[in-house]
């Protein structure tokens, strides 16, 4: 029974992991930036929830749009007007370089308005749990997994079905050729960051019901949404819930098996093995470029 | 080819001569708070300097160098408290530090030969973000692991003060450490090597089609840069006396050593030095009294460096001289 609850809690974590990254890997999908400050953004959204749910009283669910949105327009603006300014003056790798530095203000700005210490956000359900059979799972931790679900698949739908959506797949295929037909590249680069953005503070709102969190996390979050994204595939939904959900597992049963301070050894070896041996991902997309 | 390079450069080596010996009289007259800054300085220039070994020549760039300063020092630690015993280092400190050191430079060497193989065949971003990678699980398993009380944290020996005061043995001992490291990283340059790191950084592909060895070579200065650097980590730690996982896996480490040779100019011997002065001063002294914002300021200035001066000041310098003797030349 150890084992169904192992898979169990790793679905959930594999739900939250996806989530995170799905904004990362579509910005490096789309624009080809690694943007380091992903896991920082996502603890933006983190620390956003706590703050409304904190004074307000607001269900942390329910706060989700409206963090979503401020983040997007972070997003948007971050992008426009320095992502863009760094990629036009030198490099690719420079403006790795400023998401860099942009992660390391976010985390000591986060440390000086909340302090360094954890914090959680413990909703009133939060000690309700489901048991089917042997397996118990919280409540909180099932609303967590639905609404990341729920959020992969709106991102889904937006990218196949809707018109922005077509415009940032094409942009992704051939920039030049979508500027021919008239797509402003630029702005679709800003409202695809904007649209990760808001898709990373989703995920820390979702973090922060699950688990608690501190600023210096957001180093794991980065780390946690590029070894996804190896996994699964650059720049789909699809190819992120994949990884998500194998990581997820691969963390717990670690912790599980071979002790608490493993998952993420476990992680970098994985990812290296992947790099090596499969540096498409197991969906096999555009992965060609790591070597 | 050395002797050659040696006559190229003799104005810049007796420049770096005669700001050595400046250098090494320095604390005899100033306060030791400024001692303490030139400590930093010299730490940081050590560092910048072993990172563009490989990142600035071979331009693989490591995100993540500070996990052979943890590493070193770590290694280092637990060597002279439980191989050697506090009974060995009471009555011969001096012996212990030096073995100590060696125990930390290995360490580094033996780990980054270990991850060498896989990490270094990514490139760009990927080698980068592998390095992160390095440096998060390094950190994590010395924090989480008890027999490395990386997280209950380790009193390191004492060092012998020879009758100097203590900021001042440290600043020797940086100071040392920064020239040898100089010296090497001059002759790495000059030599042979040198010349196919650079082919390298311009095109791997072609550098390796043209018969340079590039394996041997990117691992050689992976190795190299990983012992020199675990070696200042080794001294820093003693300098700090007292360490714990967070004092010496700092991801600011991480970022400084790529600012101080974006700063002053990437690939050169210099700059590590112009760039880790300009960034000790500005963070120490005139920004000393903002300690809560240090990593705000860094970041930020690594943010306005990549958008304002993408070569750096001595890129930025070589540039406009260039044009300036262009224009002169051009002009009838």
């Amino acid at each position: 029974m150890l084992a169904v609850q192992t898979i169990a809690d790793g679905l959930v974590l594999g739900g939250l992991y996806a989530l995170a990254a799905v904004g990362f890997s579509l910005i490096f999908g789309v624009l080809g930036v690694v943007n380091l400050s992903h896991g920082a953004i996502v603890m933006m959204g983190a620390y956003l929830t706590w703050f409304v749910w904190h004074t307000t009283g607001l269900d942390p669910l329910l706060a989700i749009p409206p963090v979503m949105l401020v983040l997007f327009a972070f997003g948007y603006v971050y992008q426009r007007g320095l992502i863009q300014l760094a990629v036009d003056r030198s490099s690719l790798l420079a403006s790795m370089l400023v998401t860099f530095g942009v992660a390391l203000m976010l985390r000591n700005l986060l440390v000086l308005v909340f302090s360094p210490d954890f914090k959680s956000i413990t909703p009133g359900y939060a000690f309700n749990y489901l048991r089917l059979g042997e397996v118990t799972i919280d409540l909180v931790r099932i609303s967590a997994l639905a609404a990341s679900l729920a959020l992969l698949g709106a991102l889904a739908w937006v990218l196949n079905r809707t018109r922005i959506g077509r415009v940032i797949r094409a942009t992704a295929q051939q920039e030049l050729a979508a500027r021919l037909c008239g797509v402003n590249a630029r702005h679709v680069y800003g409202m695809t960051f904007g649209v990760s953005a808001a898709f990373a503070g989703a995920s820390g709102a979702i973090l922060g019901i699950v688990l608690p969190f501190a600023p210096p996390d957001e180093a794991n979050w980065t780390l946690n949404a590029f070894v996804v994204v190896v996994l699964g595939g650059v720049g789909s939904p699809s190819g992120a819930l994949l990884g998500g959900l194998v990581l997820g597992l691969i963390s717990t049963a670690t912790s599980q098996l071979i002790g608490p301070a493993f998952p993420n050894a476990m992680m970098f070896l994985i990812l290296v093995l992947m790099l090596m041996v499969r540096p498409a991902g197991l969906l096999g997309n555009a992965f060609a470029a790591s070597r | 080819m050395l002797a050659e390079a040696l006559a190229r450069h003799r104005w810049w080596i007796a420049l770096t001569l005669l700001g050595i010996a400046a250098a090494a009289v320095v604390p005899f007259v100033l306060m030791p708070f400024h001692v303490r800054v030139g400590q930093m300085i010299l730490l940081s220039t050590g560092l910048g300097l072993a990172w563009t070994l490989l990142g600035g020549f071979a331009g693989y760039w490591s995100f993540g160098h500070t996990a052979f300063i943890g590493l070193g020092a770590f290694a280092a630690g637990l060597f002279e408290v439980n191989a050697l015993g506090t009974e060995f280092m009471r009555t011969d400190p001096l012996l212990g530090f030096a073995l100590g050191l060696l125990a930390g430079m290995a360490a580094c060497a033996v780990a980054a030969a270990l991850v060498a193989w896989p990490i270094l065949r990514l490139r760009g971003i990927y080698f980068a973000v592998a390095m992160l990678g390095v440096a998060q699980v390094l950190s994590e398993l010395t924090n989480s692991i008890e027999a490395f009380q990386g997280s209950l944290g380790l009193v390191l020996p004492r060092i012998p003060a020879f009758g100097l005061r203590t900021e001042a043995v440290f600043y020797y001992l940086l100071l040392i450490a920064a020239v040898i490291i100089l010296a090497i990283a001059f002759l790495v340059k000059n030599a042979r090597i040198g010349q196919g790191l650079a082919a390298m950084r311009e095109d791997e592909d072609t550098a390796r089609m043209l018969g340079v060895p590039t394996e041997r070579y990117k691992i050689t200065m992976f190795v190299l840069s990983a012992a020199l650097t675990g070696a200042l980590g080794v001294i820093y730690a003693h300098s700090l006396g007292y360490i714990t996982t967070g004092s010496v896996y700092r991801t600011d480490f991480s970022l400084n050593m790529i600012v101080y040779n974006l700063l002053g100019g990437i690939g050169t011997l210099v700059g590590p030095l112009i760039g880790a002065a300009i960034m000790v001063l500005l963070t120490q002294v005139v920004l000393g009294s903002f300690l809560n914002l240090h990593m705000f300021l860094t970041g930020a200035m690594l943010v306005a460096l990549v958008v304002a001066a993408p070569k750096g000041i001595m890129g930025g310098l070589a540039g406009t001289w260039q044009s300036w003797r262009r224009r002169r030349t051009a002009a009838p």
